[in-house]
């Protein structure tokens, strides 16, 4: 029993230094660590990624690897790079991940979720805009909007991501500094009065599932007026961005009437989040083909995915690709899949590997799974 | 047929042999018979014709004149033989020439009586001194080459309009080619004189005629039948484009953004982004007309310039990762970014 333990150690040691990093702060990553695996700790993940985030496949392993580690890629440190370069007196700068299909983009985002965390921001983050919009459970929740006309509402997915929004920003939420500036009047009875904290907004939201939608509207006016007085600095992270902008969704009224994505209540809430009419704030976006249906995934570059209306609203942002592995980072990657008994095997085996996934990160974890 | 002639021939024999039985049995008619071919009494009619056969004619062979390319001198004008195009002459030409299908083991037909050698056009009467002294006629009828058209450029400076067209020579009885009809004219975009709607239209009169990378306009005719009427029509054709070009219909005036054939920055929605992002970086936002966005003047923004280019080139060049990397660079500029770090 010992020396099996002694020997595993001793394969953990050699090992180690090839593939992990122990620095688990995000803001600390540099070039150096570019390949590298850090580990976010357990409840930190519970925290940020507890009602989505990341990708299912990758939640599976994470499991499977009884840790959640991520690789320390180029993308990810040029935003923050960038972030710390940027004057946030001056709008908010879009920036947006594009990539091929599973090249880690949403996994980017994660990492830079974490850094904003870690960095203090209130976070804003969709797990994936298409379950809005393009999911469609048998009994999806859609009523039509109490206050604007002609509009849907989609209370439940509000609600959620109210739940969500909650999880993610519990501390900054606790400390009572982020105040409402405003009367929100819901009903005769209820009413949310100016001066009270936001997480009393988020909590009417969740209870109040009716007025959910409504909630996000004025959550989200009141956090940018908040930060624009900077009472806090914010973070916005959407996943799947593109979908706002794809023709129609999945979604259809009661009297099967097609519903356009910009019928969607939720859906003009964030595109007013994502235009660079207010400051001490960053907006990460990810536009990604597998957010909208198969005929049209012919390009994944945002000009494509965007159409012409998206990427005006957008228009300047900064584009960043999220591009497949380096021939370091998939040996890195490699070397963490042996390490965790995922992969075994000869050790020419990476090289045929990378041939028949072309590194790219998804197809290489999914070609590892049976060996 | 033939049964009746046989019989009337056995009757005749009869007859004659009957004839003589009666001429020895009787004297008296001999006699008569004699005076009968001195007076000429009667004409005998003589039915087989037995007895003036028609001599048969002796054929007269001519006498064959020989050949005359046996009396050629060897110093002969050969221009003066075979002056111009004609068929293909074995006596008129002193070569050695054969011609057709090789039976095996034997020598291709000569040229005598070779009707091979008469199917074909021949080019005798365009040997090089025939040429050379035709030209040496034709000189005194040449301008002298102007000294300023030295090169290729200054030809095609002064003269723009370029006309293709083919000939063809080929052994067969026909020296037409269908293909001789075509006739390709080739000008440049650049040496036309359009203004700015003049060239969008006359572009997309002409089509997939122009061709963006070289600025060559081709237009190809061949649907009359010679070249003449193939050359006027493709004349006509670039008058008709050019003329029609400058002219402004009513209806062009509904020509809108999403019509425009290429994407012009100033009148985009990117020009007034980049203007308001840069009116709330000082803090100095205020609503514009439309006028007043296209009025703008963007060098004032830094690094604007390289923004404007860069989103031209990718809208108008289409979205390909060199179009994206070089918008993100220009962006990253303009927001005073630091720029991505080559690993």
């Amino acid at each position: 029993m010992f020396t099996r333990n002694w020997k595993h150690l001793c394969r953990r040691y050699s090992q180690a230094v090839t593939f992990r990093t122990s620095e688990i702060y995000p803001a600390q990553h540099n070039e150096n660590q570019i390949g590298l695996f850090y580990t976010i700790k357990p409840d930190l993940c519970k925290q940020l990624f507890n009602h989505g985030g990341l990708p299912k496949s990758f939640m599976k392993q994470t499991k499977t690897f009884t840790e959640t580690a991520i690789m320390v890629r180029q993308p990810a440190l040029d935003i923050m790079d960038c972030i710390r370069a940027s004057d946030m007196n001056k709008p908010v700068i879009r920036y947006v991940l594009y990539g091929e299909k599973g090249s880690g983009k949403s996994l980017t985002l994660a990492h830079l979720l974490h850094y904003a965390l870690e960095e203090g921001y209130l976070i804003l983050h969709v797990p994936w805009v298409s379950e809005w919009l393009r999911r469609t459970p048998r009994h999806k929740e859609m009523t039509n909007s109490q206050t604007k006309e002609g509009f849907v509402d989609l209370p439940l997915d509000a609600a959620e991501w109210l739940l969500h929004f909650k999880t993610q920003n519990q501390a900054l939420l606790k400390n009572c500094e982020l105040k409402i500036s405003k009367d929100y009047e819901w009903s005769k009875r209820e009413k949310t009065e100016a001066g009270s904290p936001i997480a009393a907004l988020v909590e009417h939201g969740i209870n109040r599932v009716k007025y959910a939608c409504d909630v996000i509207d004025a959550l989200l006016l009141e956090i940018k007026i908040l930060s624009n007085s900077k009472q806090c600095k914010t973070f916005v992270a959407i996943d799947g961005f593109n979908s706002f902008y794809y023709p129609m969704t999945r979604l259809n009224t009661p009297t099967k009437k097609k519903i356009k994505p910009e019928e969607v209540t939720l859906t003009n809430s964030f595109l007013e989040l994502t235009k660079n009419d207010w400051n001490n704030g960053v907006v990460v976006l990810t536009i990604d083909q597998l957010a909208v249906p198969d005929e049209n995934q012919e390009s994944f570059l945002p000009r494509y995915l965007l159409y012409k209306k998206g990427f005006e609203h957008l228009d300047p942002f900064v584009p960043i690709e999220v591009g497949r592995y380096t021939d370091k980072e998939f040996l890195s990657c490699a070397n963490y899949y042996r390490d965790r008994l995922w992969l075994r095997g000869p050790s020419d085996l990476e090289t045929e590997l990378k041939f028949t996934s072309a590194s790219n990160p998804y197809n290489f974890m999914l070609q590892c799974a049976p060996l | 047929m033939s049964i009746l002639i046989k019989r009337s021939k056995s009757g005749c024999f009869n007859s004659a042999c009957n004839v003589k039985l009666w001429r020895l049995n009787s004297t008296s008619a001999d006699s008569a018979l004699k005076k009968g071919e001195e007076e000429e009494e009667f004409r005998v009619l003589d039915i087989l014709k037995k007895r003036d056969k028609m001599q048969r004619r002796v054929v007269k062979r001519t006498d064959v004149q020989p050949d005359r390319i046996d009396r050629m001198a060897t110093n002969q004008n050969w221009g003066n033989v075979w002056p111009g195009p004609k068929t293909f002459h074995p006596s008129s030409v002193p070569l050695p020439i054969r011609q057709g299908y090789v039976p095996k083991g034997q020598a291709p037909p000569g040229k005598k009586a070779n009707a091979e050698l008469m199917k074909i056009p021949n080019f005798l009467h365009l040997t090089p001194p025939v040429i050379k002294s035709q030209c040496e006629a034709l000189k005194q009828f040449c301008t002298e080459w102007p000294n300023l058209l030295n090169s290729e450029e200054s030809i095609e400076k002064h003269y723009p309009l370029e006309i293709i067209s083919s000939d063809y020579c080929h052994a067969s009885p026909s020296i037409r080619n269908p293909l001789a009809r075509v006739v390709i004219l080739r000008v440049q975009l650049a040496d036309l004189k359009l203004d700015k709607h003049a060239t969008d239209k006359f572009k997309r009169l002409v089509g997939d005629r122009y061709d963006p990378k070289t600025d060559l306009v081709t237009i190809t005719a061949d649907r009359c039948p010679t070249k003449v009427q193939n050359l006027d029509y493709v004349n006509y054709l670039l008058t008709a484009c050019y003329h029609e070009s400058w002219n402004f219909e009513d209806w062009e005036k509904e020509k809108t953004e999403d019509d425009m054939e290429y994407y012009d920055w100033d009148n985009n929605a990117s020009k007034r982004s980049l203007i308001d992002w840069y009116l709330r970086v000082k803090n100095e936002l205020k609503i514009m007309n439309d006028e007043e966005y296209k009025a703008f003047d963007i060098s004032q923004i830094e690094n604007g310039a390289q923004y404007k280019a860069s989103v031209s080139k990718y809208m108008n060049e289409g979205e390909n990762p060199q179009t994206v990397q070089e918008y993100s660079i220009a962006v990253r500029k303009l927001f005073g970014l630091p720029q991505k770090k080559l690993v």
